[in-house]
């Protein structure tokens, strides 16, 4: 446990080295909340709400939800190089496990991210942007589980991607790819109420809504009371399952390593 | 196998960007007096722009981690080319085509819903915009690509420059006037969608400054270029 520990904090140091890319990142961010901003300040120019949410509503829904969808991807990239470069077979006679190597480093990643990044500017959208606090002390507690949970979910799908990278070349194209298909069916962009009912049936049965959706719901009240219970319990579902899931593909996919590295 | 992959992925990516702009005109009607239809082909324009970008200068972002970094940019310069056409003919990214495909369906979608007639002329115009908008991007990209020069790898300030082009997918009419002006003015990604789709819409009171996007897009090249050679001198003096 301690070796992983360690393989956090170095992460954060790393992280810290790299300044011009923080502030790369800072700056996009603000960028993507003017534009946000500005967007549903001119949805709502003609009307007072949309499906139920005021223009504060929304746009604390907005906002919430682009802060935690950063957080749900994981470290999928460093596998699938690790594997694309062939280093995997090195990495695996090394007295730890690569995939619980990764997670820890990812975690010192998040934490850095967080502190760094994340507060900072969500204060700042706090002070400038309408935004609101959860309905309830009861929501923002709901709110922090689910989206640990939401984190967690997102972690594992990005690795069970990433191992994909064992049967493709262009990793490019699979991480875009999973960017949009997240962005579409996990309500990062917008709640999933505003979608058309087919739609909203649909991503009740995929994991991306429980990544990014369930949490961001509860917080700003669109899920209360049994509804967000049952909302939590299928992210327990999802968290279990995709664990296992990727626990099964993780070792058909060694075995192939083995098979060809001898 | 890749190949397809990658251009799905890039719709996808894009489609993800129009439902989006679906899912909220489900609800409202016009946005700041701009209509689903108006908005597609912003869209579209853009998306069309950026794919020349994408397929043919790709290369552009790996100016500073590719090639000065590990020194394969001295090969470049030795040959008796221009060291310029030689890195961006490196690689012709097809991914990008999914871009262009989508751009034109969207383009197309949009088109009868503009309440203007589509004659030679303005088929001529629109493609005469389009070209524009990418060689807008790519100036862009250029400028900011070359300051790797000085600074080995510059690609987080290209990337954080790239992302300000989000603002054009929308009507500048909807931002802060200061937001409008440094989009026009000072880095043009106005005149990459917005300003060229804005000449097609009857009643935007945009058709005149529309008109100079192709002039934008000429002067934003000569500028790049003229840094681009600068920043080439830079290196080799102080380079072996």
């Amino acid at each position: 446990m301690r070796k992983y520990f360690e393989f956090a904090r170095v992460q954060m140091q790393v992280h810290a080295a790299y300044s011009a890319w923080f502030w790369a990142n800072t700056f996009s961010i603000l960028l993507r909340m003017l534009v946000i901003y500005f967007f549903w300040k001119a949805v709502y120019s003609s009307r007072t709400e949309i499906e139920g949410l005021p223009f504060d509503g929304m746009i604390t829904y907005i906002i919430i939800a682009m802060f935690l969808q950063m957080f749900v991807s994981g470290v999928g990239q460093e596998l699938a190089h690790t594997i694309k470069d062939g280093n995997v077979a090195i990495e695996l006679m090394r007295p730890y496990n690569l995939i619980t190597r990764l997670v820890a480093m990812d975690l010192g990643d998040k934490v850095i991210h967080f502190v760094r990044g994340a507060l900072p500017l969500s204060i700042l959208a706090f002070i400038f942007m309408d935004i609101t606090l959860p309905t309830t002390w009861q929501a923002g507690l709901l709110f922090l589980l689910s989206a640990f949970m939401g984190i967690w979910i997102g972690t594992f799908f990005d690795l069970l991607i990433a191992i994909l990278a064992f049967w493709t070349i262009n990793l490019w194209g699979l991480q875009v790819m999973k960017e949009a298909v997240i962005s579409f069916f996990s309500g990062a962009l917008v709640p999933l109420i505003l979608f058309p009912e087919w739609f909203q049936t649909i991503s009740l049965f995929l994991p991306f809504q429980a990544m990014v959706y369930v949490p961001v719901a509860i917080y700003t009240g669109i899920l209360t009371g049994t509804e967000a219970w049952l909302a939590l319990g299928s992210q327990i579902f999802w968290v279990v399952s995709l664990f296992i899931l990727l626990r099964i593909l993780w070792s058909i996919a060694i075995k192939k390593v083995t098979i060809f590295g001898g | 196998m890749d190949f397809l992959l990658g251009v799905l992925s890039v719709m996808l990516q894009q489609f993800a960007g129009i439902f989006f702009v679906k899912i909220v005109f489900d609800h409202i009607h016009a946005l700041n007096g701009w209509t689903f239809y108006e908005i597609l082909f912003i869209y579209g324009i853009a998306a069309t722009g950026r794919s020349i970008h994408h397929i043919f200068f790709d290369n552009l972002w790996t100016l500073g981690w590719q090639y000065i970094r590990p020194g394969k940019f001295d090969r470049l310069l030795i040959r008796p080319i221009n060291p310029l056409f030689h890195f961006i003919a490196d690689r012709l990214q097809q991914d990008g085509f999914g871009q262009l495909f989508i751009g034109i369906i969207v383009i197309g979608t949009a088109m009868p819903h503009l309440g203007i007639s589509w004659g030679i002329l303005e088929f001529f115009i629109l493609v005469i915009m389009i070209i524009s908008s990418g060689f807008i991007f790519v100036a862009i990209n250029l400028f900011f690509a070359t300051l790797s020069f000085w600074m080995v790898d510059s690609l987080p300030i290209v990337w954080t420059i790239f992302n300000l082009s989000d603002f054009a997918r929308y009507p500048l009419t909807i931002y802060h006037k200061g937001i409008r002006h440094f989009l026009t003015w000072i880095v043009p990604y106005g005149f990459t969608a917005f300003y060229p789709a804005a000449y097609f819409i009857k009643g935007s009171g945009f058709e005149r400054l529309a008109l100079l996007t192709p002039v934008v897009a000429i002067f934003s090249c000569i500028i790049a270029y003229w840094f681009w050679n600068r920043g080439l001198k830079a290196f080799t003096s102080t380079g072996s």
